[in-house]
């Protein structure tokens, strides 16, 4: 989901900018609660863990990769708030230091991928971790990877309705919603079950590795 | 107010600029003075914003030219404007990453410097040991690797990146700890 610049209109990345420092203030605040010699250093690693996960490619069936984004992960074990600032630094840090994806696209990923996709894979966890711990971690990994693909797909294919010139071109994204949607949310049906398995096999995993450390 | 902020503001009117302003004229006119501004480094930062946007750019160039050929329309002030205006604001991105110190540009907040320095140095670390993970799978495989291979490859990496997230967290968290962060 690495928009580049000039795709999205400014009637919308403008409130989109608005509505996500609202929400990175509120995040900050809740995290801050918390924000001491501990959770700072976390917040930092888990941030380049999130950026690093990014990189680490699911192999495909056909030779082909799809990429984890661990945000699933990210949001069972240390909640939505945190999950939600370290998925948007490291958006941020795409961006600015590295070059990768767009500064308009920014807060539209931040609000997609990192508060719609948190708050939805940790909501997925606490109603359904007591009834079956693996179908839910997986669950939450799935739909923190779709949620997202979806509303960045509406995003997208609103473009032209929001932004056209006189006689109707499109200014900025130039598909409507019938080519955005199935075009965006179909593969990442497939990267969902990778995220899925990353998140089920990550928490496992976190819980041997805190358990060892604990020792 | 320090150079660097001033550029992170001058950026920004400049992304503002570039997304009001609709005319291909204007675009290419705005490209030529990000351009001009790069001095020396322009074709580099030109090559740079063109292989960056390239994929992306042709998928979607190409399904419009196609769309629009069948509908019987024409495309091309449509994607001359789109194109003009995607490589206009890559490359002021690129020449604002490039000229600006993006820590000093934030240093109002000691907290998110803090957090921003550690989360970059740390995933330039993350991002190197990648490329070696990648690389010692390759150099290890006479054949192209398996599905199984591969999958195994990256469980591996992923576990290690999980590891190494965890006791670098602890490490900087008595780091600071030794040294009164919070106290100060």
């Amino acid at each position: 989901m690495h928009i580049p610049d000039g795709f999205i209109s400014p009637q919308t990345y403008l409130p989109a900018y608005a509505a996500a420092a609202g929400l990175w203030a509120l995040a900050a605040h809740r995290v801050k609660r918390r924000l001491d010699a501990d959770t700072l250093p976390f917040l930092a690693a888990y941030t380049a863990l999130s950026f690093v996960l990014m990189m680490v490619a699911l192999p495909l069936p056909g030779g082909t990769t799809a990429h984890a984004a661990g945000i699933g992960l990210l949001a069972v074990c240390f909640g939505g708030w945190m999950a939600f600032l370290a998925v948007s630094l490291v958006l941020a840090m795409q961006a600015l230091l590295f070059g990768d994806g767009g500064i308009t696209a920014l807060p539209i990923n931040a609000l997609a991928m990192g508060l719609a996709g948190s708050f939805a894979a940790l909501a997925t966890w606490k109603l359904l971790g007591r009834l079956h711990e693996a179908v839910a971690l997986f669950l939450a990994g799935w739909l923190s990877i779709v949620l997202p693909a979806v509303l960045v797909a509406t995003v997208l294919g609103l473009q032209p309705a929001i932004a056209h010139d006189p006689g109707g071109a499109p200014l900025f994204f130039p598909f409507g919603l019938n080519v955005t949607l199935p075009a965006v949310v179909l593969p990442h049906l497939l990267v969902g079950i990778g995220e899925g398995v990353l998140t089920l096999l990550g928490w496992r995993y976190l819980t041997r590795l805190r358990a060892r450390l604990a020792a | 107010m320090n150079r660097d902020r001033l550029l992170l503001l001058g950026y920004g009117a400049g992304i503002l600029a570039g997304t009001l302003v609709h005319d291909p004229v204007w675009l290419a006119a705005g490209l030529a003075l990000v351009l001009a501004a790069a001095g020396r480094e322009a074709w580099r930062l030109l090559r740079r914003a063109l292989l960056a946007i390239l994929a992306f750019n042709a998928v979607i160039s190409l399904s419009y030219g196609l769309m629009a050929w069948w509908q019987d329309s024409s495309p091309w002030e449509t994607l001359l404007r789109l194109n003009l205006r995607v490589l206009l604001l890559t490359s002021l991105s690129f020449l604002f990453i490039a000229r600006a110190n993006l820590f000093r540009a934030l240093d109002f907040s000691r907290s998110l410097t803090y957090v921003l320095a550690l989360a970059y140095s740390q995933a330039l670390t993350f991002r190197r040991a990648h490329d070696d993970f990648r690389l010692a799978l390759a150099s290890r495989s006479l054949r192209r690797p398996g599905l199984m291979d591969r999958y195994r490859a990256s469980a591996a990496a992923a576990s290690w990146f999980l590891e190494k997230a965890l006791h670098a967290a602890s490490q900087s968290a008595q780091a600071l700890r030794s040294r009164g962060f919070f106290h100060d």
